[in-house]
């Protein structure tokens, strides 16, 4: 899993010592961080929170910027020892078992595995699942719910900071309304987890945050517990259709200028609170006579620091790009600027470069069949995410960006495997089912919690009514931490959120089944 | 009497005057066409056959000459000289219509000049916008939506400033110059929150604005002369009022999107006081109305897939919208856009998943979707006498792993290439080879 401020080098190195040291004094209860590197995070906050608190006192060691201020208070609801038996189960590690059985037992997979190899233990429910197909909890790199929520009006159209080419310094969680309706029909749809991203608009939209699909009154209460943080960019059309008749960027050169010119200020602003880290140290090790007073921090700029902490592995960079060229170019204008791209976003024209994505181990998130809606997005071909795929090392995702694609990831990902295997491409649901789950999660940094059933990961679990390469799969139950947090049977296991509630006097509505 | 002015207007008779009416030249481009289809004589042999009109024939054969369906049953004998087609373990169906999209008039959706699909902000006309005058057959969404098993389509113009988009056509995908079947084929309009948007940002004036259109329409018609000489405030163009004609006669469908069920009842009432021919399109909440709808005749082009309370007018979106109007005996048939029209077989499955019986559901892409735009007389159905549009299908048509293994438009065979496909070719294998991948594929 990728550990954010575990990093072993240069300016987070010396964050995570300080760190560390904070987090003793003023965080006694926590996790300590070489804990969470062996067991899965607790659902309290892990390590790199406790750098919450912003400590400006020199004698608790240098000002650090905090990096966690708002941090998850997301707890798994109440779960029972459940043993699903008989089902096709489909891992999400490229595995599928006939008769198989999903343990789960404190809110994680217990074990996996053919039906008579996994036994319950005393007091577990048995549930009877033949005929069922079961695949870990969808996840979606690439939403806008609450950020761009149900109902749709100017009052809510919180996703794009358009008035600036760099809004690095936004967090889209200080857009997301956790009422969004649209949370509920993804749930009904089997997600479990999501990251929401800011728009396009800009050159970099700011951070993104990745949630757990559970209903709560604060963004806080759905933050997936310990996931890094995303940061969102944009490539081509968009930044210099908006910002082409308001002091540009207005062609893809600009872009390009536009970007290195922010990672070169934002690297003066790494090596800045790096000098001052270091100068600090120099000064703690003095002699207290006659070594004065402690260095000066850094003033603190929002957006620098976003874009440092990008620099240096801690967030994880999200480039919507449609174009093969251009995302061409962006591997190089990362290896410029010394930073990783974790996924291209949008990428129809993946396909075009398969092979240098595979060898750069970089994701390409895809839609199954969208186009046209403008030039960059031309170019799409059906068989894009099977190309990615069948690449050696090759990483293909489906992603909605859509409220309503958000509730058939499966089916989507269905179309897409049935257009490779028509040219050839040997594609299993075993194997695809890891374009809506695994890899999804791999990208978001979360994919040592969720994103396939192996024991010790955090049991979110969907159970279908079939197979769920088809349109008439339904996801039936969805457990997410192991909480039966959506029954289609059962009207009291089917969330509402307030907006949705006593608008009209019928029973249909609001019901995440409907 | 509302229901004599229907069946009227939708007789096969009316269908071929106003063919012949108002599309000459195409009918002399037809004649050409027809002349090629003659040599075509195709035996589709033991295929699971889906009629829509008279159920399902296991082991079906579909015999097609002359761009039309000859015979149809179990057991037939091929025709001397037919290409024979071997549909064992295939499905065949009519080829699926989507009756609301913007094929031929967009090509990008972003880019000015390859969007036609509606005007600017400013523009004065509405109802005399004419999708004929924009239409382009080689568009590539249309191969590209053919390969996905979609034989027809009505190409509508969307709404600019007016609350009128302008009159729409039905097409064939067969991408020949020639492929309009029938231009002036409906009137596109706009209510709900749309119109609203379009009328003093209030539903009033735009049911307002609506009724004064007509009305103005009505008086235009009823002298033109008389009418040309009268002052008049300008508000809406006497190319529009004349534009304007065989709606308020009821000669041809109003095709109107409304969401909310206040503004659906408020659509039933416009219908019943000016005789209209109505069809809804939306309809996020005509659930809600579905008895009122089905007494009004009114059919519908719904999503199968909205179910967000996106605005108010939505809050009652549900996927069981199809099933429900169903039940109540609304005609339903599905839209999605223009680049993705095929995707409405997604949405009937979808339905499908949530109460839709699958025969409606085919019938919904089909017969349904003929009936709406006036062409059930030629098409919709597999049934002798008929357009051969005609698809071959691997699976279950409604399964999203499914695809087309060949489809016939007026009896021939089409192409399945697209330029989505040949990309895929000319990238498929991305080793360097001895020249560039511009040179590979494209053929």
């Amino acid at each position: 899993m990728y550990k954010p401020g575990w990093q072993k080098t240069g300016w987070t190195a010396l964050a995570v010592l300080m760190l560390s040291a904070c987090s003793q004094q003023n965080n006694a209860g926590s996790e300590d961080a070489d804990a969470a590197d062996d067991t899965p995070p607790t659902q309290t906050q892990s390590a790199p929170n406790d750098a919450a608190d912003d400590s400006a006192a020199s004698a608790d060691g240098p000002v650090r910027p905090p990096r966690d201020p708002y941090p998850s208070t997301y707890e798994p609801y109440t779960s029972e020892t459940v043993l699903l038996t008989g089902a096709t189960v489909l891992t999400g590690t490229g595995e599928r078992i006939e008769n198989g059985s999903v343990l789960v037992a404190d809110g994680r997979i217990s074990a996996v595995g053919a039906a008579g190899a996994v036994t319950a233990p005393d007091g577990a429910t048995t549930i009877d699942a033949s005929g069922k197909w079961i695949t870990p909890g969808i996840i979606d790199n690439h939403s806008h719910l609450g950020n761009y929520p149900s109902p749709s009006t100017s009052s809510t159209s919180d996703g794009n900071e358009i008035v600036s080419p760099n809004t690095a310094y936004v967090w889209t969680e200080h857009s997301v309304w956790p009422q969004d309706a649209g949370f509920t029909r993804a749930l009904a749809g089997g997600v479990t987890s999501l990251q929401v991203l800011p728009g396009s608009a800009n050159l970099f939209g700011g951070r993104a945050v990745t949630l757990k699909n559970v209903p709560s009154r604060s963004v806080q209460g759905m933050k997936f517990p310990g996931a890094p943080y995303g940061m969102k960019m944009a490539c081509g059309e968009n930044p210099k259709r908006v910002y082409g008749d308001r002091g540009g960027p207005g062609t893809r050169m600009g872009n390009f200028a536009g970007y290195r010119s922010a990672w070169i200020e934002a690297k003066a602003y790494q090596e800045k609170w790096e000098d001052y880290w270091t100068k600090y140290e120099e000064w703690a090790e003095g002699d207290s006579d006659d070594r004065g007073d402690a260095p000066d921090a850094p003033g603190r700029d929002l957006k620098l620091e976003t874009l440092a902490g990008a620099l240096n592995g801690d967030i994880l960079v999200n480039m919507h790009c449609y174009r093969a060229d251009e995302m061409v170019l962006v591997l190089d204008l990362a290896e410029e600027f010394g930073y990783e791209v974790t996924a291209f976003h949008h990428a129809i024209e993946a396909y075009k470069i398969a092979d240098y994505l595979a060898e750069s181990d970089i994701c390409a998130a895809v839609w199954a069949d969208w186009w046209g809606f403008k030039l960059e997005a031309y170019d799409t071909v059906g068989e894009n995410a099977a190309l990615v795929h069948a690449q050696p090392g090759g990483c293909a995702i489906i992603h909605s960006d859509s409220a309503l694609g958000i509730q058939r990831l499966n089916q989507e990902a269905a179309k897409a495997m049935a257009d490779g295997r028509r040219i050839g491409i040997d594609i299993e649901p075993e194997d695809a089912i890891a374009w809506i789950t695994a890899n999804p999660a791999k990208t978001m940094g979360i994919l040592d919690d969720t994103g396939t059933l192996e024991a010790g990961k955090m049991a979110d679990i969907v159970v279908w009514n079939q197979n769920p390469f088809s349109v008439y799969a339904k996801a039936e139950q969805v457990y997410v931490d192991g909480a039966l947090l959506y029954d289609r049977d059962d009207p009291a296991r089917s969330p509402r959120m307030d907006f949705e509630i006593g608008q009209r006097d019928n029973g249909f509505t609001g019901g995440a089944g409907q | 009497m509302r229901n004599i002015m229907i069946s009227k207007m939708l007789s096969p008779n009316a269908v071929l005057k106003r063919t012949a009416k108002s599309v000459t030249a195409i009918a002399a481009g037809a004649a050409a066409f027809s002349a090629f289809a003659m040599a075509q004589t195709v035996a589709i042999m033991d295929g699971q056959v889906h009629t829509v009109s008279d159920g399902v024939i296991e082991n079906g054969d579909v015999i097609i000459r002359d761009g039309r369906i000859t015979q149809i049953g179990a057991d037939l004998t091929a025709p001397p000289g037919a290409t024979v087609i071997d549909a064992t373990g295939k499905v065949v169906t009519p080829g699926l219509i989507a009756p609301y999209t913007s094929i031929g008039l967009v090509e990008i959706g972003l880019d000015d000049e390859g969007n036609d699909s509606s005007p600017d902000s400013g523009f004065p006309l509405g109802a005399a916008l004419n999708a004929v005058d924009a239409y382009n057959p080689t568009s590539t969404l249309i191969p590209i939506n053919r390969a996905a098993g979609l034989t027809r389509a009505l190409s509508a113009p969307g709404a600019g400033d007016s609350l009128f988009g302008g009159k729409a056509a039905v097409i064939d995908l067969s991408g020949q110059t020639n492929s309009i079947m029938r231009a002036d084929a409906a009137q596109i309009a706009v209510m709900g929150y749309g119109g609203a948007a379009r009328a003093g940002d209030t539903r009033m004036g735009a049911w307002a604005l609506m009724r004064e259109t007509l009305d103005e329409a009505r008086s235009y018609h009823a002298n033109p002369n008389d009418y040309v000489r009268r002052p008049h405030d300008g508000r809406i163009t006497v190319s529009d009022l004349k534009a304007l004609g065989p709606v308020i006669n009821a000669n041809q469908p109003l095709m109107v999107t409304a969401n909310g069920a206040n503004d659906i009842r408020t659509l039933i009432r416009l219908k019943n006081t000016y005789r209209l021919n109505v069809v809804l399109v939306g309809g996020s909440e005509a659930w809600r109305v579905a008895d009122d709808l089905a007494a009004a005749n009114i059919p519908v082009i719904l999503s199968g897939l909205a179910n967000l309370p996106s605005q108010f007018e939505d809050i009652d979106s549900t996927l069981m919208n199809a099933a429900r109007l169903h039940a109540a005996d609304v005609r339903i048939a599905f839209y999605d856009g223009s680049h993705n029209a095929r995707l409405i077989r997604q949405h009937a499955g979808n339905a499908v998943a949530h109460g839709l019986p699958f025969d409606a559901a085919l019938a919904a892409l089909t017969l349904s979707a003929a009936q709406m735009l006036g062409v059930e007389a030629q098409l919709g159905s597999l049934e002798t006498g008929k357009i051969a549009d005609v698809v071959i299908w691997d699976g279950d048509p409604l399964e999203v792993t499914t695809r087309p293994e060949a489809v016939f438009i007026n009896g021939r065979p089409q192409d399945l290439n697209n330029r989505q496909r040949m990309l895929m070719e000319r990238y498929r294998d991305l080793s360097r080879g001895d020249l560039p991948h511009a040179y590979r594929g494209g053929e």
